[in-house]
C-alpha cells in the first residue's frame, strides 16, 4: 500500500524531478497524526511509472490550489525537524 | 457580570439560545470547519462539538464566541439584543478603566500537566479547518502570552499557529505585530528563546482584548479586567514566568526559536481569502501543555465576514482608532469599523470636515500601521454606523479628483494579509492607504454655497415632524425604522 503524502510550494518549477531535493511533506496517513510535517530528501517525478517504488505525493500550490497531477515521492532520508533560518526571514530579506 | 469562566459564558448561551450542541460524531478533519463556516454565513448559533473522531470523550471544540454583536453583548453581561451603537459606546466606556489582574496559586488550567517528553501536540483534537490549509490549526480563537525581558510588559496578540510535528508549532505572527516587534528586537538579535504561551478557552473577552490594537507595553490583561469589570486570575506557566489565565481550557508552553524555522501555511484568514503560506515561519518547541479536564478547544472558522475576528475587530479596532484620533485632537464623533470591512475600512464622523482634517486623520490611523486601508470621513449629520447613509454621502459628497487621496505605504506599514497586495507586496509589508473626503470643504458658505440636505429631518418643521411621528401609526404604517 502507498503511502500518501502533500507538499505546499512557491512554484511548480520548483519540484526538480530525478534528483535529490529537500522539501517539507505532510503525511496523510489517516489518524489523528494526520498532516504531521517532516523534512525529507527525497526522489521526485511528475510521471509515478517512473519511480515505481515511490509514494503517491499530492501537490499545492503557494495559496493551497491543488494540482491535478499526482506526483510520486521516494524518500531518501529524513532531515532535521526545522530548518536553520530566522523567523520571517522573507519580510527580513524583502526589505534589506 | 463577569463569566468565572469560559464554561459559564458557554451555560449563558444555552440560557439565550445562541449556541448548538453537536452530539454525534464530527471529523476533526474538514467536517468541524465546514460546519462553522456555514454556521457563521446562516448566521447561525454557536457550536460545542461534544465528540470528536480519533480523540477521547469530553475532548470537545467550541467555534464562534464571538460570532455575532449579539454573543458580544452576551459576553459583556448585556442584554442580546443590546444595539451595536450602545454596544460600542459600553466598551469603549469599559476600556478606558483598565483593572489589573490578580496572581492566584493554583487554577483549573492545571487539572492536567504534561511536561517535556510526554508532550504530544496530536493529543489535543486541533482541528484541520479549511481544505487547502498549510497544516492544522491551533491558534485561531487562542491568543498568545510573550514577555519584553526589559520592560515586563506582558503581551498578549491572537495570531494564527499550526501544528508542525509532536513538538513543535510553526505560525505567522505579522512581523509588524506586537509580538513580532518584541521577537525581532528583544530576542532574535541576542539569539535568544522567546517564552510563549498559547491560551485556548479563556473568558471570551479575553480573547477580544487580543485582538485590540491596544498602545505598545499596555497589559491586555488590564483591559481584560476592565471589559469584565472584574481582575483576570493569573497563574503562573510551568516551565516559565508567563503568567496566563488561571481558567483557560487549555495552556501550551514554549519557547520561540531566534535562528530556527519551518514552512508555515498556507491558512485561509480574517480578510475572507487564502493568501500564499510563508517559507520562513515563527517556530517554537512545547515544552508543556496544561488542560482542564474535558478541555474545550475555542476555534474559528475563518473566512469572508462576519465571523469572530471580523465582530471582534469591528469594536477593538475602532475604539482603538478613535482614541487615537481624540489623543490627537482631531475633532471626530465617532469610528466605526463596519464587520464586512474586515478592518480594511473604517469611517469617521467629524464635527467639522475638509481635506485638511481628513488627511489628519489619515495620518494618525496609518502612523505605525496601516491596516486600514480605506478611510472614508463624514460630516456629523451621517451615521457613520448607517451603512446606507455612508454610501449615500460617498456618492455625493466625495469629490472625484478632489475628495479622494491615494498614497503608498512604505514598510513595514503595509498590511500583509491584504487580499488586493501583490505577494510581493504582502511579504515586503508595502501597501496603499486610500481617503474619501465625504465631508463639505469648510470654505464653502453654508447659507448659498452648501447644498442643503433632504431628508425628513432636515427640511421639515420641528412641530410638523413631531406631529407626524406621533401621528405615525394612525395613519396606517406599522413599522419603524
Amino acid at each position: 500500500m502507498k503511502k500518501e503524502y502533500l507538499t505546499f510550494i512557491p512554484d511548480i518549477k520548483d519540484l526538480i524531478e530525478g534528483q535529490e531535493v529537500k522539501i517539507t511533506i505532510k503525511d496523510l496517513t489517516p489518524g489523528p497524526r494526520k498532516y504531521d510535517a517532516r523534512i525529507v530528501k527525497s526522489i521526485l517525478s511528475s510521471d509515478p511509472r517512473r519511480l515505481p517504488d515511490g509514494d503517491i505525493l499530492y501537490v499545492r500550490s503557494w495559496t493551497g490550489m491543488l494540482y491535478p497531477q499526482r506526483w510520486a515521492i521516494k524518500i531518501v532520508e529524513e532531515l532535521e525537524e526545522t530548518e536553520a533560518g530566522l523567523p520571517h526571514g522573507e519580510t527580513v530579506g524583502a526589505n534589506k | 457580570m463577569a463569566f468565572r469562566d469560559f464554561r459559564e459564558f458557554i451555560d449563558t448561551l444555552d440560557k439565550t439560545e445562541d449556541v448548538v450542541h453537536i452530539k454525534q460524531e464530527v471529523d476533526w478533519d474538514l467536517e468541524i470547519g465546514a460546519i462553522g463556516r456555514r454556521a457563521y454565513e446562516m448566521q447561525a448559533p454557536a457550536v460545542l462539538f461534544e465528540k470528536i473522531k480519533d480523540y477521547p470523550e469530553g475532548f470537545r471544540i467550541f467555534g464562534g464566541s464571538l460570532g455575532t454583536f449579539r454573543r458580544v453583548s452576551i459576553a459583556m453581561g448585556l442584554a442580546p439584543e443590546t444595539p451595536v451603537k450602545e454596544l460600542y459606546a459600553e466598551y469603549d466606556r469599559r476600556i478606558n478603566q483598565p483593572i489589573k489582574p490578580v496572581i492566584v496559586d493554583d487554577g483549573p488550567c492545571k487539572q492536567n500537566i504534561i511536561i517535556g517528553d510526554d508532550v504530544d501536540l496530536y493529543s489535543l483534537s486541533t482541528p484541520y479547518i479549511h481544505e487547502g490549509d498549510g497544516g492544522r490549526y491551533i491558534g485561531t480563537w487562542a491568543f498568545e502570552v510573550t514577555q519584553d525581558p526589559d520592560t515586563k510588559w506582558n503581551n498578549w496578540g491572537m495570531y494564527r499557529f499550526m501544528v508542525h510535528n509532536k513538538r513543535l508549532i510553526v505560525g505567522w505572527p505579522r512581523y509588524s505585530s506586537h509580538l513580532g516587534m518584541m521577537l525581532h528586537r528583544k530576542y532574535v538579535p541576542q539569539k535568544r528563546q522567546m517564552p510563549i504561551a498559547l491560551v485556548l478557552g479563556a473568558d471570551p473577552l479575553c480573547h477580544m482584548v487580543a485582538t485590540a490594537p491596544l498602545p505598545i507595553n499596555a497589559d491586555e490583561a488590564d483591559y481584560a479586567g476592565g471589559l469584565r469589570q472584574k481582575p483576570v486570575e493569573l497563574v503562573k506557566c510551568e516551565t516559565s514566568d508567563l503568567l496566563v489565565p488561571a481558567n483557560s481550557e487549555i495552556v501550551i508552553e514554549g519557547e520561540v526559536y531566534p535562528d530556527r524555522t519551518a514552512q508555515e501555511g498556507p491558512f485561509a484568514e480574517y480578510p475572507g481569502y487564502r493568501m500564499e503560506g510563508a517559507k520562513d515561519g515563527v517556530l517554537w518547541r512545547v515544552k508543556a501543555i496544561t488542560y482542564r479536564n474535558s478541555p474545550i478547544f475555542t476555534m474559528i472558522s475563518l473566512g469572508v465576514p462576519p465571523d469572530d475576528s471580523s465582530i471582534a475587530a469591528s469594536l477593538t479596532a475602532a475604539l482603538a482608532m478613535k482614541r487615537r484620533l481624540i489623543k490627537h485632537g482631531i475633532p471626530i464623533t465617532e469610528v466605526y469599523v463596519p464587520p464586512y470591512g474586515v478592518t480594511h475600512i473604517a469611517v469617521v464622523g467629524v464635527k467639522s470636515g475638509g481635506n485638511d482634517v481628513a488627511k489628519q486623520i489619515k495620518d494618525v490611523l496609518t502612523a505605525r500601521r496601516a491596516d486600514v486601508n480605506k478611510i472614508m470621513v463624514v460630516d456629523d449629520d451621517v451615521d457613520p454606523f448607517d451603512f446606507d447613509q455612508v454610501i449615500h454621502a460617498f456618492a455625493t459628497k466625495c469629490h472625484p479628483t478632489r475628495g479622494i487621496f491615494c498614497e503608498e505605504v512604505e514598510a513595514p506599514r503595509g498590511n500583509a494579509l491584504t487580499p488586493c497586495y501583490t505577494a510581493q507586496e504582502r511579504r515586503a509589508y508595502k501597501g496603499a492607504i486610500a481617503l474619501f473626503d465625504c465631508t463639505w470643504p469648510p470654505e464653502r458658505n453654508k447659507m448659498n454655497e452648501v447644498p442643503v440636505k433632504n431628508s425628513f429631518d432636515t427640511m421639515f418643521p420641528k412641530e410638523l415632524k413631531e406631529k407626524v411621528v406621533a401621528n405615525w401609526e394612525s395613519f396606517g404604517f406599522k413599522e419603524k425604522k
